[in-house]
């Protein structure tokens, strides 16, 4: 105001015009638009007394000659006080309007942040976090079992935990309970009818909170809530998914197991009673060709409960395992022997090679033999061909399986060896899922292993190796 | 049938379970077509359809049901379900659908004979109009309403009367509790199975020489009911 009083007084000196009050309005103005409408209306009213004191004759006294003077005075007076007070009620709102947006950016950032992450744990790590951004000082996220806080090594007092542990469902309704114990307030995080916590936070020593930034930590320490009721329903929900997988499985299990065991079953009550009612008028090949399935039937029924049981014994540990010598091709003939009694639709090779003898229990490897050959035959085209191969590997026999189905999706491979798991690519064939598990249990049983790689292109279908250590 | 064996189409993918069945339905009289899959299925019964579908739910390339609804959008040849599931919602659904019976999975050649004479005398039924029914000791005269059992008559409340014609025109085959509940309640009537249970009750007590071991009228458990027909005794 001195400034513009100055300005003015060197004006007239210079100029000898009166009429200088629109300095003095700048003056107003501009105080107004750094300051505020308080300093505006003081800034007003010494440009009042300066105008009249200085620049109204007479001049350097404050006293007013004449009405034309008196009523100039007051217009000027008039039109300053309206200056400051727009001008200052412009920058007034766009100060609220920074510390609105403030404030929408702090809860921005941390609904951003919490809904970043399903654990609750994060949740409430960040909620002290911004909390103490929000509050400029330090905060602290409270549950019965531990304690998250925006610094390192900020520890709640034990009066502040037992106050804090205290609060309870009515107290959140009630809001924020402040300076509880040395400048800390807390709140109760409350979400869905329960308490999942407490939020607490202070201001910077000999700080105090303002009640709209009192109020921000509120919303704030809400939102944390929801966020966390919200990553534990989350949490319940993916438990209830994974509960009906499981129970999925389950059922599937039971109509693939109730499948494998009616469909022999089927055909030999099928055949059986049809040599019982129509057996005279049979004609001999249909008569054998019906205790032919009645044979391989029941055949196929004990092989799927062998290996049931087998499963059985191996998961309980109950497996006893030989160790004696025996011929390897021997094993894969009689493989092959039984294979092509059952399965029609696919041709099986075996190409000759050296005699093997490896150790381990002759009945475990054909039985792992025979699942894997089962499967390649299961999961190939009809009249495709299934190829065995027995080869010498330094101090071990190796015997590869391949076939030219489909093979097996990369995202299938890691799981292929679990009990039951079936490709979902393979689930309208049947099956359970327990043959490839069972051939693993049984060659490491005898410290051997089973490995499966797709075959590379351009040929097609999986390749199927079984390791199992010669005899000495 | 004597001119032209009523011809059949089993529809199973297990090939030992053809292998089985294959010969005795032969025997019996009828000419024997096969299909594998869902879809080839489909093709036969639209190229030359044949008089009784046998059908296995459980295909390598669809669902057995779908087979049913799609036959349906334009056939009305009987589908019996042969099927080793044993939930009672599958055979339900499918018996919705439109199958006209099911067997289940292992199951005997009689039983599987004695129900396909059964659809295929419903099918004659459905075109012929038949003024009265008989099987054992069971005799009923439609256009009279007039119901004997072992010629003394009984007289039946309307809808006990409704039921019982309802699973005679279905005779030897399954009616489930919806199929019970459209006929005698109406297709849109909110009716529970209980009251359906309850009114076979009824109709046992006024039929059956034990009605707590019927004879007459049989309990599907968890499916429906069925009418004994005159040729199921050996079955």
């Amino acid at each position: 105001m001195a400034l513009s009083t100055g300005l003015a007084e060197v004006f007239y000196l210079v100029t000898q015009v009166t009429r200088v009050s629109a300095i003095f309005l700048a003056g107003v103005l501009i105080t107004a638009f750094w300051l505020g409408s308080g300093p505006a209306y003081f800034a007003a009213g010494l440009a009042f007394i300066a105008y009249n004191y200085y620049l109204m004759e007479p001049r350097d006294s404050l006293s007013i000659g004449g009405l034309e003077a008196a009523l100039t005075l007051a217009m000027f007076f008039a039109v300053a006080m309206l200056t400051g007070s727009l001008t200052g009620r412009v920058r007034d709102q766009a100060e609220k309007a920074q510390a609105r947006a403030r404030t929408t950016q702090a809860l921005f950032d941390a609904t951003r942040d919490f809904s970043a992450s399903p654990d609750e744990n994060f949740i409430r790590q960040r909620l002290a976090h911004h909390l103490a951004r929000a509050g400029r000082g330090d905060a602290l996220v409270l549950t019965d079992t531990s304690t998250f806080a925006s610094v390192e090594g900020l520890e709640a007092s034990p009066e502040l935990l037992h106050q804090a542990r205290a609060l309870g469902a009515e107290d959140w309704l009630n809001g924020v309970a402040t300076h509880i114990v040395d400048g800390w307030s807390v709140r109760p995080l409350h979400a869905d009818g329960a308490t999942l916590g407490v939020a607490a936070w202070r201001p910077l020593a000999g700080g105090q909170h303002a009640a709209d930034e009192q109020t921000l930590l509120e919303i704030l320490a809400d939102a944390g809530a929801s966020a966390e009721a919200r990553a534990r329903l989350a949490a319940a929900m993916s438990n209830a998914e994974a509960r009906a997988r499981t129970e999925e499985l389950r059922n599937a299990l039971l109509s693939s197991i109730s499948h494998d065991l009616r469909t022999p079953l089927a055909a030999i009550m099928a055949s059986a009673s049809s040599l019982q009612e129509f057996g005279d008028d049979f004609d001999v090949a249909t008569r054998r060709d019906l205790t032919a399935t009645i044979q391989e039937e029941s055949e196929r029924m004990n092989a799927f409960v062998a290996n049931l049981l087998n499963m059985t014994k191996l998961e309980a540990g109950a497996l006893t395992v030989q160790h004696t010598r025996f011929d390897i091709k021997e094993v894969i003939e009689r493989t092959l022997r039984r294979q092509q009694l059952v399965q029609k639709r696919t041709i099986l090779q075996a190409t000759p090679g050296e005699d093997l003898e490896a150790s381990g229990d002759p009945l475990l490897f054909e039985q792992a033999l025979g699942n894997i050959v089962e499967n390649a035959i299961r999961y190939s085209p009809a009249g495709s061909t299934v190829r065995i191969v027995c080869e010498r590997d330094a101090n071990d026999a190796v015997v590869r399986v391949t076939d030219e189905g489909p093979g097996v999706a990369p995202s299938d491979m890691a799981r292929i060896f679990d009990k039951f798991y079936r490709s979902p690519s393979v689930s309208g064939k049947a099956g359970t899922g327990l043959g490839l598990s069972i051939a693993r249990g049984f060659m490491e049983a005898m410290g051997g292993d089973v490995t499966v790689v797709n075959r590379p292109r351009p040929e097609r279908g999986l390749a199927v190796t079984l390791k199992i250590g010669l005899a000495p | 049938m004597i001119d032209s064996p009523a011809r059949l189409l089993l529809v199973d993918d297990e090939p030992q379970i053809v292998r089985a069945l294959t010969p005795a339905l032969t025997a019996a009289g009828y000419s024997v077509e096969t299909a594998a899959t869902g879809e080839s299925a489909l093709t036969q019964m639209a190229g030359n359809p044949c008089d009784v579908m046998i059908l296995d739910l459980g295909l390598p390339d669809m669902d057995g049901k779908d087979v049913i609804r799609r036959m349906r959008e334009w056939s009305e040849a009987p589908i019996i379900v042969l099927s080793a599931r044993d939930l009672e919602s599958e055979k339900i659904i499918a018996l919705d659908l439109g199958a006209d019976d099911f067997v289940n999975k292992p199951v005997g050649v009689g039983e599987l004979l004695a129900r396909v004479r059964a659809s295929l005398r419903g099918r004659e039924r459905r075109f012929t109009a038949q003024p009265s029914f008989k099987a054992g000791d069971l005799e009923i005269n439609f256009p009279a309403r007039r119901v004997l059992v072992q010629g003394d008559e009984v007289r039946l409340t309307p809808r006990e009367y409704d039921l019982l014609r309802t699973l005679a025109r279905h005779a030897g085959r399954v009616v489930t509790h919806k199929q019970v509940i459209a006929s005698v309640w109406g297709a849109d009537a909110q009716v529970d199975a209980q009251f359906v249970r309850v009114l076979v009750a009824q109709l046992r007590q006024k039929l059956e020489l034990e009605p707590s071991a019927p004879r007459i009228v049989l309990t599907e458990p968890g499916v429906g009911y069925r009418l004994k027909a005159d040729d199921d005794a050996q079955a």
